[in-house]
């Protein structure tokens, strides 16, 4: 793709300027109440264009900015490479999704938040996740991660009138806040190895790589939601407005993926034999653990959050095939890893935006996520209905989409370490571990058929859902925008491919990737869609000679179906859900109201309970000694004092003095 | 050359398929000691079904009327895709038999159906639907397991090329009986599902169809035949391939071997059909589990003989 440069070689720090410009605005501009709603919108639209078209045209360069901004030990440097430009445009790509969409969707909070305040830190969170994936030194990292943390924060407890947003906002930021420290202190322990802030200069591998690895990995990982670490996903995205849960989720997570990319595959800065396998084992558990976990949900938000798991889970272990390939010297399949990582990024970022988009829309429209009160969307609500099961078809690996490609390199991947991998054991855990892709394809495959038959399809199960209208024009266009993507990214891989070939060259002594797709999606596509057109012809041309009737759905003779005698989404789950009961403890209480008449009770109901126990046996019972401890140390410091406060003021200061004379 | 594959492949989409699934038919009846309807039967059937005017549910939506057509689409092109003794693709097409496309190709086709049962709002539909998911989620890894096994054995992803190598007797052998119990899940047939019950609630796949009928019932009774054809054309050639003098005969011998190891495998799936009873739903996954532990002792054979 080959743009003009209007810019006489300064492309990136115009661009930069720009969106510095972009930040200031937004930030000054939520002040003047009516010009938020198109100041912004058109801001965050033309602040994404600058994205991609940096993205696109970027090149290669590094620069620092000059000296008043410093920041003690090292200066704001940033570095844009082929890497970088990846995830800027995977940046630029949602924010202009959400430039259209967003305006919509806040329409309906107006009297709740305030919208200057949300589109402002929307603003801050796209440009500093840009200065992470562009940051040069760990400094300028970190000062951009947790800008990006912050405002996420923000807009999570946006609408913070209500208790469980609150909390849920408040286990967010505690979960962000254990990130960044180990993320801190393996970039000290890097620091004291290497002598050096810039991540260009660090180059450590053997035994000592060990705990600076294992670290930064904690830490990027609980960022990423990886499996054990993804505790605070199922929590905040449901509380936080959807637009601001598609680009945590869509855009958000994979920043964390970047710095593993970006550290532990790329340019050997952190090696240790054991970091593959390690994280293809964690990819594995997320990918499982997600998808099943997903299946029980009932809230919208929170069953895509799991999802999310679960997609993390697929492209960590696309990075674990590329570290565990590299360690054999197998420098294609290594190549191929990558790309199919870097890849299921973008297209997770695209089918995950847009099915938030879609749970945005039913919200607005219903002001209803659980979806055992939803149902028949579909005819109410067209569009959206057609968006969501297009994103779902993706999100499935579903051929022409997508999440198919993707899946495809991944497994060809793992087809790769099956045959030409050193021992049996690395051969059979590839090839078991494809069959491991399959069941969590197969499920999030229910899963979505699930999401898609209770919400969309069947009759209306409450009220709201029944009289529900169409989302608003920008939001449907957003939709469309990126239900059109979902298509096109997953019959146009040789040209994402060039792009990702530049990215892994490095990994296979420059080789492109382009042979190693082989599928001819495009011919399959349009095959397909003429079998489709002709079975439609011949249907209609039948049609006219024997018309087709309506009539009601078949009700045995019992007289008419109501929305409560369709299939729940608990009854839909509940074969899978006793199939893995063990592993989320899944329970089926019936319970029978007047029992003095032994055959003919008053009433039943029914419910299915399970236990995430994950948190509540291990995070629950560590966070309570925590506190216990903590409160026993710390009470005595903590006083409440003033003047112990004071006095604690004086004290580090003379420490400072002290050690600043030495 | 090209006429005559071209002839043999126009065969195998249109009569094969529905005359498998009569002589599935006749078989079971002859073991029940009936006469049974003709061999040809389906052909009517189907005939009959597309001559007829068609009722669809208030409730359903465009996903109930486009379902089938998908569903069917995705039938043919697969079944052109999917390899067949003695039938070889152009060679520009070698790469479309790629056999994690085949999979998700048919896994497109059971997802507009599991949407299509979903639509009308009928608790058998969603019952059927729900069922099928569980059966399709344990059947799907032993699946891949499987003939990623052979793929193993062969060095190659392309099920074109995976069945026209000498493959080692035992892995095609574990992954051919693993086939065939997998096809029987998918399929709906007995121990899983029983096809013929009058009650609608014990079955799986009759429960999801429940609401289709006149043409469009025609089309998915047409998707079935062709993915018997190909699910069990799979398990018979991975079979088939457990025999090492296979290789030696010229190509319209092959053709016919290849139809009759079908054929023999659907009459095998008749027998099993008369002489077994249907499983507790329970039970099912302890059945499913048989195929799933052969395709990951074919793997281990296949990754350990490389």
């Amino acid at each position: 793709m080959s743009l003009p440069d209007l810019s006489g070689g300064y492309a990136p720090l115009w661009c930069g300027a720009a969106l510095f410009a972009w930040g200031l605005v937004a930030i000054l501009g939520c002040c003047a109440r009516r010009a938020v709603s198109f100041l912004h919108p058109l801001l965050t639209g033309l602040g994404s264009l600058v994205l991609l078209y940096l993205a696109l045209t970027g090149g290669t360069a590094s620069f620092a900015l000059p000296l008043p901004f410093f920041l003690g030990d090292a200066g704001l440097a940033f570095t844009i490479d082929p890497l970088s430009r990846w995830f800027l445009g995977i940046i630029g790509l949602i924010g202009c999704a959400l430039a259209g969409f967003t305006p919509g969707y806040l329409a309906h909070l107006r009297t709740r938040l305030s919208l200057g305040f949300v589109w402002a830190a929307l603003c801050v969170l796209l440009i500093s996740m840009s200065g992470v994936v562009l940051a040069g030194n760990a400094i300028s990292f970190l000062v951009c991660w947790e800008l990006m943390a912050l405002s996420s924060f923000v807009l999570v407890a946006a609408d913070h009138e209500q208790q469980a947003i609150r909390k849920a906002a408040l286990i967010y930021l505690g979960a962000t806040r254990v990130g960044t420290a180990f993320l801190m202190g393996g970039f000290l322990v890097m620091h004291s190895l290497t002598g050096s802030w810039t991540f260009a200069d660090w180059h450590v591998s053997g035994a000592v790589a060990l705990l600076p690895a294992v670290l930064i990995f904690i830490g990027l990982a609980t960022k990423a939601g990886c499996w054990p670490f993804h505790l605070w996903l199922p929590i905040a995205h449901p509380a936080a407005p959807a637009p601001v849960s598609a680009v945590m989720s869509g855009v958000m997570l994979k920043t964390a993926i970047y710095a593993m990319v970006r550290l532990f595959v790329l340019g050997d800065h952190l090696t240790h034999p054991a970091l593959g396998p390690f994280i293809l084992i964690l990819g594995a558990i997320s990918a499982l653990w997600g998808v099943l976990f997903a299946l029980l949900q009932h809230d919208l938000k929170r069953l895509l959050a799991y999802h999310s798991v679960e997609n993390i889970g697929i492209i960590l272990m696309g990075i674990g095939v590329a570290l565990v390939a590299r360690q054999y010297h197998l420098a294609l399949l290594a190549q191929v890893g990558l790309a199919a990582a870097l890849f299921h990024t973008l297209n997770h970022a695209v089918f995950k935006s847009l099915l938030f988009f879609g749970t945005g829309a039913i919200d607005a429209q219903t002001h209803q996520r659980d979806v055992e009160h939803l149902g028949g969307l579909i005819h109410r609500m067209p569009w959206t209905a057609a968006a969501f099961i297009t994103g779902s078809a993706a999100i499935c690996a579903l051929p022409p989409f997508n999440g198919f490609a993707s899946e495809w390199l991944l497994y060809s991947g793992f087809f790769g370490l099956a045959t030409t991998g050193a021992t049996v054991g690395l051969r059979l855990g590839a090839l078991l571990l494809m069959g491991w892709l399959a069941l969590v394809g197969a499920l999030a495959l229910a899963c979505f058929v699930k999401a898609i038959g209770v919400v969309f399809l069947g009759l209306p199960r409450s009220k709201a859902a029944e009289s529900a209208r169409e989302a608003g024009r920008g939001m449907v266009a957003a939709q469309v925008l990126l239900a059109v993507l979902c298509a096109a990214f997953g019959i146009a891989v040789p040209a994402l491919l060039r792009p990702l070939s530049a990215i892994t060259a490095p990994l296979n002594a420059g080789a492109a990737l382009a042979p190693v797709w082989t599928l001819p999606i495009p011919l399959l596509a349009a095959l397909l869609v003429a079998l489709v057109g002709g079975a439609s012809l011949l249907m209609h041309t039948l049609a006219t000679r024997q018309p087709t009737r309506r009539y009601i759905t078949w009700e045995c003779g019992f007289g008419t179906l109501g929305p409560r005698t369709q299939y729940s989404a608990t009854s839909f789950a509940q074969p899978i859900s006793r199939l893995f009961g063990s592993l989320y403890r899944y329970a089926v209480a019936i319970r029978v109201h007047g029992t003095r008449r032994r055959h003919f009770p008053d009433a039943i109901d029914a419910g299915a309970t399970h236990e995430p126990y994950l948190e509540t046996r291990v995070y629950r019972p560590l966070l309570r000694n925590l506190q216990r401890v903590a409160g026993m140390l710390l009470m005595r410091l903590q006083a409440g004092s003033i003047h112990q406060y004071l006095f604690y003021i004086a004290l580090v200061l003379l420490l400072l003095l002290w050690v600043g004379c030495r | 050359m090209m006429l005559t594959m071209l002839l043999l492949l126009l065969v195998n989409l249109c009569v094969v398929p529905l005359l498998l699934v009569g002589v599935i038919r006749k078989v079971k009846a002859r073991m029940q000691t009936r006469i049974g309807a003709p061999v040809l039967q389906p052909f009517y059937d189907v005939a009959k079904l597309l001559r007829k005017g068609e009722t669809i549910s208030e409730t359903a939506s465009w996903v109930f009327v486009q379902a089938p057509r998908i569903n069917l689409a995705v039938a043919l092109l697969v079944a052109v895709l999917v390899p067949w003794y003695g039938l070889t693709l152009p060679p520009g097409w070698a790469a479309a038999s790629n056999l994690l496309l085949i999979l998700y190709l048919l896994a497109l086709g059971k997802f507009v159906s599991l949407l299509a049962a979903m639509d009308t709002g009928s608790a058998f539909g969603g019952l059927g639907a729900s069922r099928e998911a569980t059966i399709s989620l344990l059947v799907e890894p032993a699946v891949v397991m499987g003939l990623g096994a052979l793929a193993v054995a062969t060095r190659s992803l392309n099920l074109s090329e995976v069945f026209t190598q000498p493959i080692h007797p035992l892995v095609a052998l574990l992954v051919g009986v693993a086939l065939v119990i997998t096809a029987l899940a998918e399929l709906s047939r007995m121990p899983v599902d029983d096809p013929t019950t009058h009650l609608e609630l014990t079955m799986v796949h009759e429960a999801m169809i429940l609401e289709n009928s006149g043409r469009n019932l025609a089309l998915v009774e047409y998707a079935v035949a062709l993915r018997s054809c190909i699910l069990l054309g799979l398990a018979a050639q991975a079979l088939l391939h457990a025999w090492p003098a296979l290789h030696a005969f010229p190509p319209p011998a092959q053709y016919g071997i290849g139809l009759a190891a079908l054929g023999v495998t659907g009459i095998a799936v008749a027998v099993a059909e008369g002489v077994l009873v249907k499983l507790k739903w329970r039970r099912v996954p302890h059945f499913l589990a048989i195929a799933i532990v052969m395709s990951v002792m074919a793997a281990l054979l296949a990754v350990a003989q490389r």
